[in-house]
């Protein structure tokens, strides 16, 4: 399994004042995470925990309805 | 009793000088009834990163509000009646927040980065070599090209 081997970190992002989650509209951040066609990467590519990969799915929903992010690349 | 909010609302950039108004108009309803404004940003016209009613651009607001139930009921009821708002969201806080925010750092031209730690060759030892052979997305060159 690819999953074995690959135990590359994610980066863990700095809170908003008092967030300690991954904050929606740090736009940098989840663009990171996110693939050129729109869509969130998995997380046993990224390696993010399973937590932090909620808390980034969360952000990207609602930076996406935010329209800080795309929903698609296509038009 | 006053609950902590997170309001982020996107005007029409053809009704833009409105914005100052329909920030007057919630600051009145949030403080003639014991609420607070902790932090209020605007980012200015951005780009949409798709069309919201034929329009590309829109301007943001951010507000960390403290207000009642009552309040709040009536400023998603003005946003909602308001057709120089295009989209409004409000977000339940348990705290209030001052600081800026990670957008309003990068319009200020903030050089620190959000990120904490990096993804790097502390964590892959013996995995590494075999890491190497797989294929990486963009995603790992573009972490480490931010990180250095």
């Amino acid at each position: 399994m690819h999953t074995y081997y690959r135990k590359k970190t994610a980066p863990v992002a700095i809170a908003d004042g008092n967030n300690k989650e991954i904050d929606y509209k740090d736009v940098e951040l989840l663009k990171s995470y996110v693939m050129e066609s729109g869509r969130i990467i998995p997380s046993r590519i990224t390696g993010a925990s399973a937590k932090t990969q909620r808390q980034i799915a969360r952000a990207v929903k609602l930076a996406r309805f935010l329209a800080l992010l795309a929903y698609t690349d296509q038009q | 009793m006053n609950r902590h909010y997170e309001v982020v609302f996107l005007v029409h950039p053809d009704q833009s000088e409105q914005t100052p108004n329909i920030i007057q108009r919630c600051r009145t309803m949030i403080e003639t009834n014991d609420g607070q404004i902790h932090r209020l940003e605007d980012w200015g016209r951005r780009s949409l990163a798709y069309p919201i009613r034929k329009t590309t651009k829109a301007q943001y607001i951010l507000m960390n509000i403290e207000c009642n139930d009552k309040i709040l009921t009536e400023i998603k009821h003005y946003f909602h009646f308001n057709e120089a708002i295009l989209r409004s969201l409000v977000l339940r806080r348990k705290h209030a927040t001052t600081t800026p925010s990670a957008v309003m750092r990068s319009i200020n031209g903030d050089k620190e980065k959000t990120f904490k730690g990096t993804p790097g060759p502390t964590t892959a030892t013996k995995e590494s070599s075999v890491a190497k052979t797989r294929k990486t997305p963009d995603v790992t060159a573009s972490n480490e090209e931010e990180q250095s």
